[in-house]
């Protein structure tokens, strides 16, 4: 028969190890599960390359363009493959929730948050590494990009942040809709649609005046004009933004303007993954 | 399938990090109420405490409360007003601390199905911060235990259903909970690895750290395991006290009669003759005389005098089902 007290006494709260140790599990954990779906790591990939070694050379032939233009495109399919990459990441948050595993989550005894977290940077790490590997398949097919170390650096910071901050798109999404065909339908309007209004494939400044207005308004015209800025030194995608005189001014603008993208989706995201998880 | 023996021999790990601050029931309910979107009131202002080292159970049939009450104590579902606290910690206001010290085995399967059984229970401990060196020494203890050694290296996806209920087990016992909430533990496996996994819970109480709430809409889990029951009906706690109590309320035997006309005109004229007491009951057009100090043949002979028409008289022992009959007019297995 079982001993029966009233009463126990209170445990001493675990000893606080590394705060960064969970996330480092969750993290582990999620890139475990991804490549064990390596459809969730290719897939993504295959457009954006589609499009700087096939289409822009195509595009550069049949318009007579410069070779500039090949560039401006392979720069420009970075803007496709980290959307694209970040929403099918938020899949995994649903394929968690329909799978029972997120309940097993929230009763850790973690901040919820870290759960967020944890799958970022995962998300982080493949879109680095696929963002890495358009820009060597790039290279390889024999386009020039012309980067100097800080010109570097604000590629980095840009697409960094732009990636972050699309990944809080597909959090909150996923923590939003019930089902994954639901998610899966929705995924072009958002990561798709406004590839093509950001300069792209052409300046914002060929577009109608209404949607190069609204264009300026898209994160991911200030990433791009970004990524130009750092990896081909060209800094029109900026002034047709900004219209101002001073590139490092203006790069900043755009810089503030997606940290502030990432730093609100992050938070919209948590929130919304909170709300969603505890009934 | 591998036989699960508990190793008695070999007790798990003491806790040895508690210390003397405050003495605490190990849960601790008031007035706990839930209030979905939509106004469904899952639980309806519940009260109760569970002492350490006792196995509780909360027994009613789907939509009962159950399993909201549990999301409550383990801080997946907020309530509505009302408080809870695990282990002295209030769920609201300290969810860490509440659950770092419990663990659940939820009623769906919730591991990662594509990952190994030992990936599964390594998460588990990592996430609940137990010491690596411990945990390594728990998840083969645990294995041995469970029948799962040979299993936990191969993808969940390839276990049994029993199996995988096995390593939700071990799963919440790695990190060494002094709670342990069980949601509908084996609803959904079949009856040979059922009884199996009752055996592993039943051994489990005999543990006096680890306390243990269980909800179940199975009587037989409830009076095997539980010391004390507490029986909910849409969201209210009906009755709560341990299984022989429960049932000694219907005193030692009941007499149950088949009508052949209107059964709650027969209980009436049962208890105007003085043979049916306030606790008789009827379902359809079975009727149902708990006897208390009269004997079976004394009734049964009253019953003929009343010249009932009744297509058959029996008499039995009063089970969980007749409290949970008696209480809330309907069969748990039917409700269920």
């Amino acid at each position: 028969m079982t001993a029966i007290s009233p009463e126990m006494t209170l445990p001493r709260p675990r000893a606080r190890h590394n705060p960064l140790a969970p996330l480092a599990t969750l993290a582990a954990r999620r890139f475990q599960l991804s490549v064990r779906t390596p459809r969730e790591l290719v897939v993504p990939l295959l457009t954006p390359i589609l499009f700087a070694l096939v289409i822009a050379p195509a595009l550069k032939q049949a318009l007579h363009t410069s070779a500039a233009y090949e560039a401006f495109v392979a720069t420009g399919t970075i803007g496709l493959l980290i959307p694209l990459n970040t929403m099918f990441a938020g899949l995994g948050v649903i394929v968690d929730r329909d799978g029972g595993a997120q309940r097993e989550l929230l009763a850790a005894p973690i901040p919820r948050s870290l759960l967020v977290l944890g799958n970022l940077a995962v998300a982080f790490a493949i879109t680095a590494l696929q963002v890495a590997v358009l820009i060597a398949a790039a290279v390889a097919r024999g386009i020039h990009f012309n980067a100097t170390a800080t010109g570097v650096v604000w590629f980095v910071a840009a697409a960094a942040l732009f990636t972050v901050g699309m990944y809080g798109v597909g959090e909150t999404l996923a923590s939003r809709v019930p089902k994954a065909e639901e998610y899966i339908a929705r995924l072009p309007a958002i990561a798709i649609v406004p590839w093509f209004l950001a300069g792209s494939l052409f300046p914002i400044s060929a577009l109608p005046g209404f949607l190069a207005w609204f264009a300026k308004f898209l994160p991911l015209t200030h990433g791009l004009a970004l990524v130009r800025y750092g990896l081909l030194g060209d800094s029109s995608g900026l002034h047709n933004i900004w219209s101002m005189h001073s590139a490092t001014t203006m790069a900043t603008l755009s810089l503030a303007v997606v940290a502030f993208f990432a730093a609100a989706l992050m938070v919209i995201s948590i929130r919304a993954f909170n709300r969603a998880a505890v009934r | 399938m591998t036989p699960i023996h508990l190793n008695e021999e070999k007790p798990m790990q003491s806790r040895s990090e508690s210390i003397p601050r405050v003495k605490q029931p190990a849960i601790s309910v008031r007035q706990l109420r839930k209030t979905y979107p939509g106004g469904v009131d899952a639980v309806k202002s519940i009260d109760f405490e569970v002492a350490a080292g006792e196995v509780f159970g909360l027994l009613g049939p789907n939509g009962a409360g159950k399993s909201t009450t549990i999301g409550m104590l383990t801080t997946t579902i907020a309530p509505t007003s009302g408080s809870a606290r695990v282990a002295g910690y209030d769920v609201a206001s300290e969810p860490l601390a509440a659950r770092s010290i419990s663990s659940v085995v939820f009623q769906e399967p919730v591991v990662d199905r594509t990952l190994a059984g030992r990936r599964n229970l390594d998460i588990h401990a990592r996430l609940w911060r137990t010491d690596p060196s411990v945990a390594r020494s728990r998840v083969g203890e645990l294995a041995e235990t469970l029948g799962l050694a040979e299993l936990l290296d191969r993808p969940v996806g390839s276990y049994s259903g029993g199996e995988r209920r096995r390593l939700e087990i071990a799963r919440a016992l790695v990190s060494e909970p002094q709670v342990l909430f069980l949601d509908e533990p084996t609803v959904g496996l079949d009856p040979r690895i059922r009884h199996e996994l009752l055996d592993v819970i039943g051994r489990l109480r005999d543990r006096s750290e680890i306390t243990i709430m269980l909800t179940t809409h199975y009587l037989d889990e409830a009076e095997r395991l539980c010391d004390r029951i507490a029986i909910i009906h849409a969201g209210k706690i009906v009755a709560l006290d341990t299984p022989r109590a429960l049932l000694a309320g219907l005193g030692h035997e009941l007499v149950e009669l088949r009508v052949n006309g209107d059964a709650a005109t027969a209980l009436s004229s049962l208890r105007t003759r003085g043979i049916a007491g306030d606790d008789a009951f009827t379902v359809g057009s079975t009727l149902t005389v708990p006897l208390h100090d009269r004997t079976a043949a004394h009734a049964i002979s009253a019953i003929h005098d009343a010249d009932l028409a009744a297509s058959s008289i029996s008499t039995r022992q009063p089970t969980l089902d007749d409290v949970y009959l008696q209480l809330t007019g309907a069969r748990l297995a039917d409700a269920a």
